[in-house]
């Protein structure tokens, strides 16, 4: 049998000291990491790499709000941010709809961030919310967007002795925001689709609108420009004007058939989504 | 407890060890110096085995193949065309061609990677679709034609006001039973003992003795404790018995072979996918004069029970309904795909869906109550079945459907979901419902000239009555059934009853546990042998009374020209689904669901309580949810969670009613239960959905994807 070295330290400090010195794999609930590393049923899961936990560390498990900004540390588990009174209630509906109470006991937002699946339950609303990542490593610390740490599907900007601590929400003014997840069930199942939209109005026009979708690319779907034009535009909008917004998606979603679902139902579904988010208030 | 009434819910016989999680299920299992079994299988869907090429094997690792098989290379079931080890010929993807044995797990699953074998690749089949062009050429399991003669029907159709011809297709299904398979072979110097999860002990013995070619007394069969079978338990365990078996005799040791999950879903039985023409002549009032049906079902890689499937999907072909002029064929096909098995239904599941869907679509063609239209066509005590048979007993459908369409509220109901969807623009609410029967029991004469059941019951000096029987209990309660019925035959509390695991070495052949046999024909069996025991008892004295099945008089069947009683008694029910359709992503609610049954008496309330909520999760699941598809001859679900069977979140408390109609063939007059509540789920859902949309479907599952293809193809129609 193989054996697996691992490390569960005491302090972040510590952790931070020992990824300067080693390559690890980094675990917090394990809930995307364990079924990726299976191996078939009566042999022991596989690792490349010593296996660094850090679901236990205290320092990544706060939830506090400085200034405007909400401060969500990478180890809170699904079902501590499911409890704290600080979390947007978006966040909660979202939260609602992963997996199941056992994995939402374990698994960590920074971990699904970490994870990068195109279809990670948390991203398209973390995306619409301008989220900031907080890495650190015995070098320093750097904050970068979530826009810009997620690459591709499990490939995110983080060095080798990095680890990613905190989640920084700024505050969102919006008159509506709404997060629809779309699975084969209510429970224990994986996006086919996801969309998040917020919109804020001002004087009977459209002060700021935010739209992301999940599953139906490599990555999170958001387009800054089709969101600056709407900026201004009378709503409700002219069928022109959404037409016009569903057009632009629908050239820039590109879903794929998968065991899970088709090409055309993921797109179709996201552009019905889209529609019907910008036409109704 | 001694309960006046046998209907009485009890606590379960295994309720401690399940709920504690003490009960040790095959993968639980570890003895002395045992290997373990790790299966190379064949990795292309048609083709001839030129050469196999081993890695060097360390010591201790062992291969076992066809060259080890004493008796027979194949699995003895209805047709010789399953090989245990598939040496000359590959005729699926996931074939076992044979087994590497040894004590590491891990150093298995690397040997079997390094394994190349070298084939001459032939083209394989693999749709029905294309089973169905080529069926001249190859591959028919089996096949029957009965009913009107095809002149009248064709003359009818002549003379008809309008003929509706529709094509309906259903999926393959998945049992996801809790319990993956498994099988232990432990080597003895004067036999072979085989151990196993398993619903069909004397079909794995059968297998065993075909295979290890010995004598009766030198093979032995024990049931472990079955974490769920639905029929996924019923064929395919035998395969696996003979593999370990096998094994076990060739290395002298215990070997056992688990399937993990992937491995499970990948390779074992399936349900079999079905294409149905259903072809009605009606007049100008919308009576119907005459109804053609044809079927095919993909049986896949081996004809396995396909022959038998095919029979009862043609013997429930035209459903609850006495159709004047009634005409039907039917084909099972072989396929280069995974072999589909027994499944919960047995191919009634798919017949209920296509006529329930068919007949919904001419009522609303003709602008008519679905329901209401059905009710003209409702057999009745007396009149014949399809084959000629007889419906001997009270049928009550007719006051379960009036009761329901009460308790529910149905006409008004209908009204409110139609101003609801008049005045939401994203959700639509819609009412379906389904009528739908089971014959019980073996079909045709399988009871008296197959099966013959026998059972047994002992009682020991201290006055102890042991259950000897060869059914098992594989969740759906028959430890406490059949031990409540002893107990009621004679007078005792039912946790005085013995039932031990069953073990061939000790019961006799009351035969497989399926086909909604065990609490009809067993029980009665058992009941006929506890009055027996009663009237001979002697307190202190060891005694055992054996009772032998007895056939029933009714019209003979015959298997040659499909006439006859094919069963001896007939349970029903009556589905009524609400759901709630999401136009924009095709996702479907289930919002209330209404069940009534008819299964004679219930021997448990709670029990059969069980049986209708899990079998009727499992079928309207199968109308809407469950979707497993297979590419180039590879199934593309492996994993619970991408397949979709439904969760507690997916469902609603089942609202179900049952109908006192004792049967005096039955004990306490208790008719079948077990498959009977799965059949009407997917057709009453699919009607639920259409009632929705205004949309037909025209096959199962109806899955968002499809359900968003025909809302945007119906846009797309309503522009134009």
């Amino acid at each position: 049998m193989g054996t697996v070295l691992s490390y569960r330290l005491a302090s972040l400090e510590e952790t931070i000291a020992q990824l300067s010195r080693e390559d690890c794999q980094i675990m917090a609930g394990g809930t995307d990491l364990m079924v990726q590393h299976k191996s078939p049923m009566g042999a022991p899961a596989r690792f490349d790499k010593p296996v660094m936990f850090i679901d236990h560390l205290k320092e990544l498990k706060q939830i506090d709000q400085v200034n405007q900004d909400l401060h969500i540390g990478a180890c809170c588990t699904y079902t501590e941010i499911l409890e704290h009174p600080l979390i947007p209630n978006i966040f909660k509906v979202a939260i609602k709809q992963i997996a199941a109470p056992a994995i939402r006991n374990r698994g960590t937002l920074g971990g699904n961030i970490c994870n990068a699946s195109p279809a990670g339950d948390t991203l398209p609303l973390l995306y619409i919310f301008n989220a900031q990542i907080r890495l650190r490593s015995s070098k320093g610390e750097r904050v970068v967007g979530i826009q810009d740490f997620i690459l591709g599907p499990r490939r995110v900007d983080r060095l080798r002795e990095e680890i990613l601590t905190e989640i920084i929400l700024p505050e969102m003014l919006a008159d509506r925001i709404v997060f629809e997840k779309v699975a084969n069930r209510r429970a224990d199942a994986i996006a086919k689709i996801s969309f998040a939209g917020s919109m804020r109005l001002e004087g009977g026009r459209v002060g700021e609108a935010r739209f992301a979708f999940g599953a139906v690319g490599p990555t999170i779907v958001r387009s800054l420009d089709i969101e600056q034009k709407l900026k201004g535009e009378a709503f409700p909008l002219d069928p022109k004007v959404v037409d016009g917004v569903v057009a632009y998606f629908d050239r820039i979603i590109t879903p794929i058939d998968d065991h899970r679902s088709t090409a055309a139902y993921r797109k179709t579904v996201a552009l019905r989504l889209l529609r019907h988010f910008l036409e109704t208030m | 407890m001694i309960a006046k009434d046998i209907s009485t819910s009890v606590k379960k016989k295994d309720h401690d060890g399940k709920i504690s999680g003490q009960l040790a299920y095959i993968s639980d299992v570890k003895v002395d110096s045992m290997l373990y079994g790790v299966l190379y299988r064949s990795p292309i869907a048609y083709g001839k085995v030129r050469s196999i090429r081993l890695p060097p094997l360390p010591e201790g690792y062992e291969k076992i193949g066809a060259e080890h098989i004493p008796g027979n290379n194949f699995v003895k079931l209805l047709h010789n065309d399953q090989p245990i080890f598939a040496n000359e010929w590959v005729n699926y993807i996931g074939e076992p061609m044979f087994m590497l044995v040894g004590p590491k797990l891990d150093i298995l699953y690397q040997l079997v990677d390094e394994v190349e074998v070298d084939f001459e690749e032939h083209p394989a089949i693999f749709t029905l679709e294309e089973a169905i062009k080529q069926k001249d050429q190859t591959g028919v399991f089996a096949y029957h034609e009965f009913g009107e003669s095809l002149d009248v029907i064709k003359s009818i159709e002549k003379k008809a006001h309008r003929v509706i011809e529709e094509v309906y297709e259903t999926g393959y299904q998945e049992h996801v039973y809790l319990e993956p398979q498994g099988m232990l072979g432990i080597y003895k110097a004067d036999e072979i003992l085989v151990k196993g999860s398993m619903q069909c002990l004397y079909y794995v013995k059968n297998a065993l003795i075909s295979a290890l070619a010995c004598e009766d007394d030198e093979v032995r069969v024990i049931q472990s404790p079955t974490g769920g079978g639905f029929g996924g338990k019923e064929d395919f365990p035998s395969m696996m018995a003979c593999h370990v078996a096998i094994a076990a005799k060739v290395v002298k040791k215990p070997v056992m072979l688990l399937f993990d999950r992937a491995e499970d879903m990948e390779v074992t039985t399936k349900r079999h996918p079905a294409k149905f023409t259903y072809r009605t002549a009606i007049d100008e009032q919308g009576n119907i004069l005459s109804m053609n049906v044809e079927v095919f079902l993909d049986g896949g890689a081996n004809a396995g029970l396909s022959p038998v499937v095919l029979q009862r999907a043609l013997l429930n072909s035209s459903g609850v309904y006495k159709i004047p002029h009634f005409h039907a064929k039917g084909y099972a096909l072989k396929t280069n795909t995974v072999p589909n098995g027994a499944f919960r239904g047995f191919g009634a599941p798919q017949s209920f869906a296509a006529i329930e869907s068919h007949l919904g679509h001419i009522s609303s063609m003709l602008k008519r109550d679905p329901i209401q239209y059905k009710r003209n066509y409702l057999v009745k005590q007396g009149d014949p079945t399809i084959t000629n048979g007889r419906f001997r007993d009270p049928i009550l459908l007719e006051d379960m459907i009036q009761d329901l369409l009460q308790t529910a509220d149905y006409t008004k109901k209908k009204e409110a979901f139609r101003a609801f969807n008049q005045q939401n623009k994203r959700f639509k609410k819609g009412i379906g419902a389904s009528l739908f029967l089971h014959g019980c029991g073996f079909t045709g004469s399988g009871e008296r000239d197959h099966i013959k059941a026998v059972v047994k019951l002992e009682k020991t000096e201290q006055d102890q009555v042991l259950i000897k029987v060869s059914n098992s209990d594989m969740g759906q309660g028959a430890l406490t059934t059949l031990s409540k019925i002893v107990a009621k035959g004679l007078d005792l509390p039912y946790e005085d009853i013995l039932f031990p695991d069953p073990d061939t070495k000790d019961v006799p052949d009351s035969g497989p546990t399926v086909a909604s046999r065990t609490t009809m024909i067993v029980g009665k069996l058992l009941e006929r042998a506890a009055s027996q025991l009663k009237a001979g008892w002697q307190s202190g004295v060891a005694q055992e009374v054996v009772e032998h099945y007895i056939h029933e008089d009714m019209i003979p069947w015959d298997e040659e020209t499909f006439s006859g009683d094919a069963y001896p008694a007939y349970s029903w029910g009556v589905n009524l689904i609400e759901v709630e359709v999401d136009i924009l992503t095709g996702s479907v609610r289930i919002e209330r669901v209404y069940g009534s049954f008819d299964i004679g008496r219930a021997i448990d309330e709670r029990i059969v309580k069980g049986q209708i909520d899990g079998g009727m999760a499992q079928g309207i699941a199968y109308g809407f949810m469950e979707k497993m598809t297979s590419q180039l001859g590879k199934i593309q679900q492996k994993t619970i969670s991408d397949y979709g069977p439904p969760t507690a979140m997916d469902l609603v408390p089942i609202e179900s009613k049952l109908y006192d109609n004792p049967y005096a063939g039955g004990p306490y007059g208790a008719k079948g239960a077990g498959e009977l509540p799965l059949t009407g789920g997917a057709p009453a859902v699919q009607a639920a959905i259409e009632d929705a949309l205004q949309i037909p479907f025209y096959q199962i599952p109806v899955t968002p994807e499809l359900i968003i293809e025909s809302l945007t193809k119906k846009d797309g129609d309503a522009r134009d």
